[in-house]
């Protein structure tokens, strides 16, 4: 699920920048340190929508860098048990398949997977359905119910499934076999 | 992108709303208050019960106990099986879901959080998958079915000296600077086998008819690379032999994969030992699947290689030729492979074909080879040593002959290194075949009875 939240981060700034430019260079170094990275808190952080203050600057001892605290609003993706998302699949195997929502990677094992897919090898490995008119392969479009996340310092991860009424496949990629 | 402070901005900080967040859809507490609205969504949903896996039980579980709170939507059959569900156990989730497989520290299955670490580590799918072992043995089950139904065995490769040779760019010779300085000077068939890897700082060589191999083998097999060396080089070396990504998939094992330092295993592999079989130069990696082991000749082609090997030769870059295409290594263990797919499914009908064993198969291939011949030792295992337990003994019986200790008339064969001895001028009097031990070797890599006089022994002192 997408938030727009506030956000407070530390910027350090190193004295060379000091001058006119001084905001616009602390707010350039803090999109490029913060935009794309994760936290366990609150997830990924997909962009910087503005910011809202900046501190005044604490200059630390021992070095001449200034520290300027920066509160900022920011775009935010964190996917949470129990909701659905739409993903792209984006690996097939034996065990079940792997498919990506924005920067997050779902895990939907073959237990989680209707009874009546099975997997079939080959060049292009997939999950068919007995009469084949449901086809689950690379690029195809899958909703699913997300049922566990654990977060790491940097990453998250979830186990999904798709065994749930109105969940499955949502269109095939064009080419067909 | 403004510096201002306009933008609106919600009342709670982002810490609380998090909060609030993992409160409420933590199902661990299962009755709170807050999931009202979630439980709302949820009921207009439930039309016609279809068949109940755990998932759903659980899910009408909660929504029993919200609707206490909440104006009864359901209808009156739904009622009737919420209330039969929720005089159940307290968490049938817990209790019952066996956790096949661990991803990221969660149950495959159930979502929940499992610490355990049993069960194998399957790195090379994903970096943090694991599964338990009952839910391997099944897998492997139903992945043999498959298999068997498309009338296909599994087959693992090698990679260094068996599909390919790398050398460090810092080992390659003078003489084989020829390789990269020269390099539009040399002929197709070596340019489209030889790759440098700059980033890498290694040059590799495919063997000859690498790739009509794996085409070949891939209608016959599903195959799988598993090599003591690391990831990245695994990774890249599978792009040069499988550009299109067909054969391999994800089954790339690298050294990080191996459940015993420095033994290759076939745990890791999703297949029935009974149908695998293994391309490797190195026996001793594979301590306890020997006999689904065909055993292949080295391959070298640089120079650093030989010399890493102990061989003071030149190398087959050095002497600027290379293995046949046609007649070496890969083509002969191709027939051979063809030869034990055919044999595995056209002797076993449909019903029994699971409990035919590949290593059976091979055992039989293998005892043609040297099929008839009886064969007496020399000269060759040293004094007071059990004759029976050296490892060319042991290669003659697996490849068919009769070795004795005694010479009579049924005699074929004497192996010799000495042409000396008592029993080697023995051979040449009664016109019996007299030849190095080589000759049984190179008809265990060559998987064909070799012809005797390419095999002398000379009758200078012992080597």
């Amino acid at each position: 699920m997408f938030f727009h939240i506030v956000l407070e981060r530390n910027m350090q700034l190193h004295p060379r920048h000091f001058g006119r430019d001084l905001r616009d260079k602390l707010v350039a170094k803090l999109m490029k340190d913060v935009e794309g990275t994760c936290s366990g808190r609150h997830g990924f952080i997909v962009a910087i929508t503005g910011i809202e203050s900046v501190g005044k600057g604490l200059i630390r001892d021992g070095t001449g860098f200034v520290t300027f605290p920066v509160k900022y609003n920011c775009v935010v993706f964190r996917p949470f048990k129990g909701e659905i998302l739409e993903a792209v699949v984006t690996m097939v195997n034996k065990m079940g398949f792997f498919a990506e929502a924005g920067p997050v990677q779902i895990f939907v094992s073959n237990h989680l997977i209707p009874d009546d897919m099975e997997f079939q090898s080959g060049d292009m490995p997939n999950y068919t359905t007995s009469d084949g008119s449901v086809k689950i392969q690379k690029d195809s479009e899958v909703r699913l119910k997300i049922i566990g996340t654990r977060v790491d310092a940097t990453e998250i991860f979830c186990i999904g499934t798709i065994k749930d009424d109105f969940l499955g496949v949502i269109s095939d990629p064009g080419a067909t076999s | 992108m403004s510096l201002a402070a306009d933008s609106p901005v919600p009342s709670s900080s982002s810490d609380d709303l998090a909060a609030f967040l993992d409160a409420e859809l933590d199902t661990a507490s299962d009755a709170s208050a807050g999931r009202e609205e979630v439980a709302k969504v949820e009921e207009s949903d439930v039309g016609d019960e279809g068949d109940y896996d755990l998932d759903l039980k659980r899910v009408k579980r909660c929504k029993v106990e919200l609707s206490e709170g909440i104006i009864n939507l359901q209808s009156s059959s739904s009622q009737e099986e919420s209330a039969e569900v929720s005089g159940g156990s307290s968490s049938p989730k817990n209790t019952m879901c066996p956790h096949p497989g661990v991803y990221a520290g969660m149950c495959m299955k159930c979502g929940q959080k499992v610490d355990d670490e049993t069960g194998v580590p399957f790195g090379y799918i994903h970096k943090n998958l694991r599964l338990a072992n009952d839910e391997v043995a099944r897998l492997r089950d139903k992945d043999l079915k498959n298999l068997l139904r498309h009338r296909k065995l599994y087959l693992v490769l090698d990679l260094d000296h068996t599909l390919l040779n790398s050398s460090r760019l810092a080992d390659i010779t003078a003489e084989e600077g020829y390789l990269h300085d020269q390099r539009d000077a040399l002929p197709d068939t070596l340019k489209s086998s030889l790759f440098r890897l700059g980033w890498m700082h290694m040059m590799t060589k495919l063997r000859p008819f690498v790739h009509t191999f794996l085409k070949e083998a891939s209608n016959l097999f599903e195959m799988y690379i598993y090599t003591m060396g690391e990831r990245p080089y695994a990774l890249e070396m599978a792009k040069l032999l499988d550009p299109g990504d067909i054969y391999f998939n994800s089954r790339i094992i690298a050294q990080g994969d191996c459940t015993t330092r420095h033994q290759k295993g076939l745990d890791v592999v999703l297949g029935q030992e009974s149908a695998v079989l293994i391309l490797d130069d190195t026996e001793a990696v594979w301590g306890k699947h020997k006999e689904n082991l065909i055993l292949m000749e080295r391959y070298h082609f640089f120079a650093s290689s030989c010399k890493h090997f102990g061989f003071n030769c030149k190398s087959l870059s050095e002497l600027r030729s290379d293995e046949s295409e046609t007649d070496g290594q890969l083509a002969t263990v191709l027939k051979i492979l063809q030869r034990v797919h055919s044999l595995f499914f056209d002797e076993g009908r449909k019903d029994d074909l699971e409990d035919q064993d590949v290593r059976q198969v091979l055992k039989t291939v293998r005892k043609e080879v040297l099929r008839d011949c009886k064969i007496v030792f020399t000269h060759v295992f040293p004094t007071n040593f059990p004759a029976e337990h050296h490892q060319l003994w042991k290669m003659a019986e697996q490849l068919g002959a009769t070795c004795s200790t005694k010479l009579d008339a049924s005699v074929t064969h004497v192996v010799s290194m000495d042409a000396g001895t008592d029993k080697s001028r023995w051979a040449v009097q009664e016109k019996k075949f007299l030849v190095h031990p080589r000759w049984i070797e190179a008809s265990n890599y060559l998987w064909q009875k070799q012809p005797e006089e390419n095999f002398p022994v000379t009758p200078a002192n012992s080597k």
